[in-house]
């Protein structure tokens, strides 16, 4: 019970720094989401001992651990383009499978040769 | 407002049903990003309702994502050593993906004849949806449109995730998550977050940095791609 009322304060103060984050990103015209920002600023703080692990950490995991039910919505929301996924949803259905494919497999491939190059060199 | 609320319960309720069948049966199919967006669209046309009294309920989901991507922070700071030890091969994984994903977009969308607005709308779709969407704005692109494309990738990039990572033997945490994270934003680092917790921290290093290094190199890639 009190683990769930804590997990709850934490979801609810990382909201309200995101929300805060957002104003600020506006207000100083930086061009990136404030979302990012703050996963930064929130880094910086914790690595300076500002904020302490144990006040973020179980909301944290709450959110981590459920993220693919944030995403739901906008999945959802593809139904709004049902006619240009008519027309030309085979060929987008393939750029994003074959392209998808190749960043994937070459990305991995590249960091596992080097990583291994790394490894050898330090052995 | 109160079919919103119907809908978002409706939404938490599907999501925590396909989450324990995808549990027990352990098949990419039956994931809760694919199962649960199909049942609600199937529910939303038999019921004649549109995409916005969904969202009405819905938005409120979309809206936590915010605070979850500040969450990533957290496995960043338990884990920084790790990343600093393999900070080169990260960064030449991520901007090698980053090169392969605008070009790839491009020169795919051209040979299936793809208009131009598709075409550039399709190059931001490997990078995490709010910043996407702003790349997609700056090179003349359509933004929600994007944020299509950007989801899609992600539903089709956790369903062939693991069968790539092993039909490539990419068995490394490391080039894991940067597979992962690099290929397909946020659905792909919540994949490797199901593999390990640090194969997820360096997944969410790697969507980072693709979005960081495709708004630099995306309107470059274009002008020479284009011309």
């Amino acid at each position: 019970m009190k683990k769930i009322a804590l997990g709850l304060l934490q979801v609810a103060g990382l909201t309200v720094f995101s929300l805060l984050v957002n104003t600020l990103t506006s207000l100083l015209h930086i061009p990136l989401p404030g979302s990012i920002i703050g996963m930064i600023l929130l880094f910086l703080l914790l690595e300076s001992g500002v904020i302490r692990l144990n006040w973020v950490e179980v909301g944290a995991s709450w959110l981590l651990a459920e993220l693919l039910l944030f995403f739901i919505p906008s999945a959802i929301g593809v139904m709004k383009y049902s006619k240009l996924l008519e027309a030309d949803g085979l060929q987008v259905l393939a750029v994003v499978l074959v392209g998808t494919f190749a960043v994937m497999a070459g990305s991995g491939v590249l960091t596992g040769a080097i990583y291994r190059i790394k490894e050898r060199r330090s052995s | 407002m109160i079919t919103g609320l119907l809908f978002l319960g409706l939404t938490i309720a599907v999501y925590l049903l396909a989450k324990r069948i995808y549990a027990s049966s352990g098949k990419m199919y039956t994931s809760p990003l694919i199962i649960t967006p199909l049942l609600i669209i199937a529910f939303l046309l038999m019921t004649g309702s549109s995409y916005e009294s969904y969202n009405a309920g819905g938005k409120w989901l979309s809206d936590l994502l915010q605070p979850a991507t500040i969450a990533f922070a957290i496995p960043l700071h338990k884990n920084f050593k790790v990343l600093k030890k393999h900070a080169a091969e990260i960064a030449a994984g991520v901007l090698s993906g980053t090169v392969i994903a605008v070009i790839s977009s491009m020169l795919l969308a051209k040979w299936l004849h793809l208009s131009g607005d598709l075409a550039t709308s399709l190059v931001p779709r490997s990078v995490t949806t709010p910043i996407a969407m702003s790349i997609s704005q700056s090179i003349g692109g359509v933004p929600s449109i994007t944020a299509v494309f950007v989801i899609l990738t992600g539903v089709l990039g956790t369903m062939m995730g693991p069968s790539v990572l092993r039909l490539f033997r990419i068995d490394n945490e490391i080039a894991r998550g940067v597979s992962l994270g690099t290929a397909a934003h946020g659905t792909g680092t919540s994949k490797a977050f199901e593999l390990s917790s640090l194969t997820g921290t360096i997944s969410s290093i790697a969507m980072i940095l693709t979005a960081l290094f495709s708004i630099g190199l995306a309107p470059a890639l274009i002008a020479v791609f284009l011309h």
